[in-house]
């Protein structure tokens, strides 16, 4: 039985009254592509949130790679080889797409800032390197043609191409993906799906968060559903799609 | 090195004015005006991190006390009382920004506007060591003798000229150098978008610190040499209405570059604005400031450093073929 890269203890986030997510438990095993499905407003987003470490302040415990993670900052986070794909417009607008994706490749540089700062030849020379990676980024998303292109211009699909792209970028070993296929073609989602496989392909760990229930079934061999903050089923698709109280989540349930 | 043809002519031009002329009163506007571009440069340094500070001219009245105190108890010469004064900016400047930059946005300004009138109270009240209003007189530096050369720096404004033309210099220098290197792009991140930045990787406060430090650490020099040049240092040496200054002179000049846009800011402001007064009549300062500032705001919200893009109409961003621009989205 393979160790959990990602353990999650009893996560519980309040605003004021509501409670966002309660309880929540997880297990998450190396290399797993595991989709994360509910309606809206059922706790999905807050649970990234918290996993980020965009919200600090919660009850609970996560534990990635054996060590407690909660409580730290975003970048200590991201350190650790946590990646996130943001669901709502998440770029830095006033420059090109390959700019975007080479500012994301801080956690890349070997050199510091001293060498940065009087320009060494290692430096320069992972410069030009860090330029052809981040190059190499945009091709998979279908990116590579706008690569000059003002980010805050580009079509909202392409937006959510370019943040696959961005959080690649970091060399995440748990890539958090937020609504990736939300307001893309059928291509494009294609594109989206193929990236997810070979990511899995190579070992990434992969949690998704989609709305759209199909793909997710389509590519995710594990499923968890949540329900106002509430896990509600953990399994298979065929499992957790014939739930009673997934398909009540989702249907709603006739009083009487 | 096509870039570095117009900085070195710049620096050609500098270097040789006193050919031009050695008359005191130009000179001192000059002189002057450096010491605004050396703070001007760190302001606009923080703004593009995102941050408003708006105490800078407290990190100069924190420098010229430093200097002025350790080179009239001390008797350390001038050189190392710019020295001084600088680390002592900089301490300073590390122990307010650790605390202070976690506010971020008005926060940040508010508290650094305050932080400014801070530093005047405590000059005006703490009489044991500033002596309070009837402030301190340091002195310019002392005569040096290179063979048969002689440097007065009281017989003539030349050498503290050439003085502040080199702390320009190298303020410039570490300011591009910052904002060419990897440093330069987490500022721009950390500016564009703060979230995403610390997702990413980026520590925001360390980086927001380190340039706050750099600022803090140039902005105490400059007032240092300021006072030692005025051979004065009270309370009111540095202000809160110089801090409005550097914030002025930064948008002037603009905040697209990091040097040129300063020292643009500061010659006009600065130099131009003083000549201007002197030429016309007392208390016009504010009124041919204010229009300066109108002008530039509305025709060139970009800053002086804009016009020569302006004139010659070269598009801003041109890389933008290749974007497929389709219907306009509501944010």
């Amino acid at each position: 039985m393979a160790m959990p890269i990602l353990e999650l203890r009893k996560l519980t986030k309040r605003f004021g009254n509501l409670m966002a997510l309660r309880e929540f438990d997880l297990d998450i095993n190396q290399g797993e592509l595991i989709g994360v499905i509910g309606p809206n407003g059922s706790g999905k987003t807050t649970l990234f949130n918290l996993i980020s470490g965009y919200y600090r302040h919660f009850e609970g415990e996560i534990i990635y790679g054996g060590k407690r993670i909660s409580g730290l900052r975003p970048d200590q986070i991201a350190r650790k080889g946590i990646a996130r794909v943001f669901q709502s417009y998440m770029l830095y607008e006033d420059t090109s797409v390959l700019e975007n994706t080479t500012r994301c490749c801080y956690l890349r540089c070997e050199t510091n800032s001293w060498q940065s700062f009087f320009n060494t030849s290692r430096y320069r020379k992972e410069e030009v390197n860090q330029r052809a990676e981040a190059e190499e980024l945009l091709q998979p998303v279908g990116l590579a043609e706008l690569r000059d292109s003002l980010a805050g211009k580009l079509p909202y699909g392409y937006c959510r191409l370019l943040g696959v792209a961005m959080a690649l970028a970091t060399n995440p070993t748990l890539l958090l993906l937020d609504e990736p296929m939300a307001g893309i073609s059928h291509d494009e989602k294609g594109l989206v799906i193929n990236l997810i496989k070979k990511l899995r392909d190579q070992g990434i760990t992969v949690m998704l968060v989609e709305h759209d229930v199909k793909a997710v079934v389509d590519i995710c061999p594990r499923l968890v559903v949540l329900d106002f903050g509430r896990k509600i089923a953990d399994g298979r698709p065929e499992e957790v799609t014939t739930d009673r109280k997934v398909i009540e989540a989702y249907l709603g349930v006739e009083q009487g | 090195m096509k870039k570095v043809i117009p900085p070195a002519v710049g620096l050609v031009l500098a270097l040789c004015f006193p050919l031009v002329t050695t008359d005191p009163f130009i000179l001192s506007l000059l002189i002057e005006a450096g010491v605004w571009a050396i703070a001007v440069m760190g302001f606009v340094a923080i703004l593009r991190t995102g941050e408003f500070s708006l105490g800078q001219a407290a990190f100069m009245a924190i420098g010229g006390y430093a200097s002025a105190l350790v080179t009239i108890n001390l008797g350390i010469p001038f050189w190392f009382g710019l020295v001084f004064a600088g680390i002592m900016a900089a301490l300073v400047a590390l122990a307010l920004g650790v605390v202070v930059l976690r506010l971020g946005g008005i926060y940040f300004a508010i508290v650094t506007l305050v932080f400014g009138e801070i530093v005047r109270i405590v000059a005006l009240n703490w009489q044991g060591l500033t002596r309070g209003a009837t402030g301190l007189t340091p002195s310019a530096p002392g005569t040096i003798h290179i063979g048969s050369i002689t440097i007065d720096f009281i017989a003539s404004k030349v050498p503290f000229y050439y003085v502040i033309v080199l702390l320009v210099l190298v303020a410039a220098v570490v300011f591009w150098r910052a904002d060419r290197s990897r440093l330069g792009r987490i500022f721009r991140s950390i500016a564009s978008n703060e979230t995403l930045a610390e997702h990413m990787g980026i520590h925001l406060m360390k980086y927001k610190v380190i340039i706050f430090v750099i600022a803090g650490f140039f902005t105490g020099i400059a007032g240092a040499f300021f006072c030692h040049f005025t051979l004065f240092m009270g309370p009111t040496t540095f202000d809160v209405w110089d801090s409005i200054m550097i914030l002025i002179m930064g948008i002037v000049g603009g905040t697209s570059s990091v040097v040129l846009g300063p020292i643009i800011g500061a010659l006009v402001l600065s130099a131009g604005g003083a000549y201007l007064t002197s030429a016309l009549m007392v208390g016009m300062k504010p009124l041919v400031y204010g229009i300066i500032v109108i002008v530039v705001v509305v025709l060139l919200p970009g800053g002086l450093v804009d016009l020569g893009r302006y004139i010659s109409r070269a598009p801003r961003i041109s890389s933008l073929q290749g974007v497929k621009r389709h219907k306009k989205r509501g944010n």
